[in-house]
């Protein structure tokens, strides 16, 4: 995907009207969970995302590589996390991410954010495909490996103002 | 200098002199009695009396001439419940830290009290309850509810609130009519795991409260000297060894008593490539109690945990088993029988061997191997005993079995229920504290940290 792609996408996931939510607050230090999910063990862009969403003013939970679903929960709920920001890169994202919200909502966290990005899905599949398949698993946001890293920052400002501007329910 | 150290325990109060010439310490003289559980002050004095020459002892303890150090683990340890939000996350800290104060875990709690929870504590009250829950800046609602819950109750004990400090205000002013500490959290953060503060103030809490009644403030107003839990002292005493003995930093320390199975490691973890690391990290320094594995009062629940590993000791032979099951039934009625046919000794040697296997089990971590793109992976949470080849008994049973090996036992680990490695050591060297001075010496360590390590490792007698 190239750039262009990239930034069609992100346009695409920016509700109209949003820039203006109270949510663009800089200064917002939400707490947010990251972590590669499954038997990937790739550290690298693990790395990478843990230092931008610090930079960008949240306090990140970085529980690093081969996470399941589970201790991105537990971590979440004992953090108070208002996202947790799920990473893959070797395309099993699909198989480790089923079932995630319905996971969440059982152990209580109903109106947690969830976020996937990387190369969630084996071989050269259309990202807008990949994007409606993981939105339809309950995911709030999706992202492919090529995207410009303010993007997602951006976007959770916004959403995590929403969400405080309307109360918190989704 | 004479250092005299006793211990004071829940059957007896063994005490012992040491000497300390040049740079070592060298065991004198050793004397046992029953506890006198009515007022522990007693058999005390008997054992203070019987080690200083020349009486008065208590005044020379006083007066600088002898140096005491005493430690108590009546009632067979401080009660503490543990609360904590997820289990494996801020209930498992709370847990590390009152095991490390040398407390019994008698009941633990996450997420939310229940009113049947609470009513259980109101009728059955630990000493102490260790209230943890939410990293700091972290998770609120659950840790308020249970304030409240507490708030509402009529559980008087000690607890000691060491969960998210964003709520300490909240926590002060809920719990104001209760005997309330807070602390620092256990878990600061979700990586960061912090049990000191807690276990400093569970050791406050046993000296202003346990001391009090039972004759242990008579002997502090005596002596001038303060206690500390058995179970502490002896964790201390851990970590002394590993810091301070050559060749002795990685080591096992099982204590098995007729209640409990005290398993203590010291080992610093440094996973090889290719080995991932999930969950808490571990401290240094770790004990774990399993209060359903002893040998007389435990032994009933012992043998229903152990069903399988007694079972193959005993060739799954039915009237072995049986009369197995016999024994059981007649030893943990008689809390100081000791065997002296054939048949007791072989059984109690089964029922030891299975209580350390299972004892270590529990308290050492576990492995999987997981198949990913980059390969074979390793995915560890808890420590990795695997390379710790040495390893202490102490305590009654273990102190005086002189044939005894616990190697064989840790083999028959394997692996647990969920297929998962069970990390302990294969080959061991095993070592045994003959005297059962460890405790002894675990408190002269306050005074002579240097010479106390020494001397515990020195005294040990190396399996053959």
């Amino acid at each position: 995907m190239s750039d262009v792609d990239t930034i069609a996408v992100a346009k695409a996931n920016t509700l109209p009207g949003m820039t203006s939510l109270p949510g663009e607050d800089p200064a917002m230090t939400a707490t947010v969970v990251l972590g590669v999910i499954g038997a990937d063990c790739h550290a690298v862009g693990n790395k990478i995302l843990e230092n931008v969403f610090a930079v960008a003013g949240f306090t990140v939970v970085n529980l690093g590589v081969m996470v399941s679903q589970d201790e991105f929960i537990d971590a979440a709920i004992e953090t108070g996390a208002k996202a947790i920001l799920v990473s893959s890169i070797y395309g099993h994202g699909e198989i480790d991410c089923a079932g995630f919200r319905d996971r969440c909502i059982e152990r209580g966290l109903d109106d947690i954010l969830l976020y996937a990005g990387g190369n969630l899905v084996i071989g050269k599949q259309d990202f807008a495909e990949v994007e409606a398949k993981f939105l339809a698993m309950g995911f709030d946001r999706v992202f492919p490996s090529t995207v410009d890293l303010s993007v997602p920052t951006s976007l959770l400002r916004q959403d995590l103002g929403r969400r405080a501007a309307f109360g918190g329910g989704k | 200098m004479i250092a005299v150290s006793i211990d004071i325990g829940s059957t007896w109060t063994k005490g012992a002199v040491f000497r300390r010439d040049g740079q070592g310490l060298t065991l004198d003289r050793r004397i046992a009695v029953p506890t006198t559980t009515d007022d522990l002050s007693r058999a005390f004095s008997r054992v203070l009396d019987g080690l200083v020459d020349g009486g008065d002892a208590a005044s020379r303890v006083r007066r600088g001439e002898v140096r005491l150090s005493y430690s108590s683990s009546a009632k067979g340890g401080l009660a503490v419940a543990a609360l904590g939000l997820v289990p494996e996350i801020t209930l498992e800290s709370a847990r590390v830290a009152a095991y490390s104060a040398g407390a019994k875990v008698t009941r633990v709690f996450s997420y939310r009290l229940t009113r049947s929870d609470i009513r259980s504590l109101e009728a059955a009250p630990p000493d102490i309850l260790l209230f943890a829950g939410g990293t700091d800046g972290g998770h609120v609602d659950s840790i308020l509810a249970n304030a409240e819950a507490l708030a509402r109750s009529s559980l008087d004990c000690s607890i000691v609130y060491a969960g998210n400090r964003a709520l300490a205000d909240d926590i002060s002013d809920l719990l104001a009519g209760k005997d309330l500490v807070q602390v620092p959290n256990v878990l600061p953060s979700i990586n960061a795991p912090d049990p000191d503060p807690a276990r400093e103030a569970i050791r406050k809490i046993f000296l202003s409260k346990i001391v009090k009644g039972k004759g242990l403030d008579v002997i502090v107003g005596e002596t001038g000297v303060e206690p500390l839990p058995t179970p502490y002292s002896v964790y201390e005493f851990a970590k002394l060894i590993s810091a301070r003995v050559p060749g002795w930093s990685d080591f096992i320390l099982l204590d098995m008593g007729g209640a409990t199975t005290d398993v203590y490691s010291a080992h610093r973890e440094r996973p090889a490539p290719g080995t991932i690391l999930r969950g808490l990290p571990e401290p240094e320094v770790k004990r774990t109690v399993e209060g359903d594995l002893g040998l007389r009062v435990s032994a009933e629940a012992a043998s229903d945990a152990l069903k399988g590993l007694v079972a193959d000791a005993l060739d799954r032979r039915e009237e072995r088993i049986a009369a197995f099951a016999d024994y059981i039934a007649r030893v943990s009625a008689a809390p100081d029988y000791l065997p002296e046919d054939e048949d007791g000794q072989a059984f109690d040697a089964i029922l030891a061997g299975a209580c350390v296997a299972e004892a270590c089990g529990r308290h050492a971590g576990r492995a999987a191997e997981v198949y990913t793109p980059e390969g074979k992976l390793k995915l560890q949470t808890g420590r990795d005993l695997t390379g710790v080849t040495r390893v202490i008994g102490s305590g009654g049973w273990l102190s005086r079995t002189a044939s005894f090996d616990p190697s064989p036992w840790f083999r028959r680990m394997g692996v647990d229920n969920r297929g998962r490695a069970v990390l302990l050591p294969s080959e061991i060297s095993y070592f045994r504290d003959e005297h059962y001075v460890f405790p002894l010496l675990a408190n002269v360590a306050r005074d002579f940290p240097e010479e106390a390590a020494k001397a515990g490792i020195d005294m040990l007698v190396a399996q053959q």
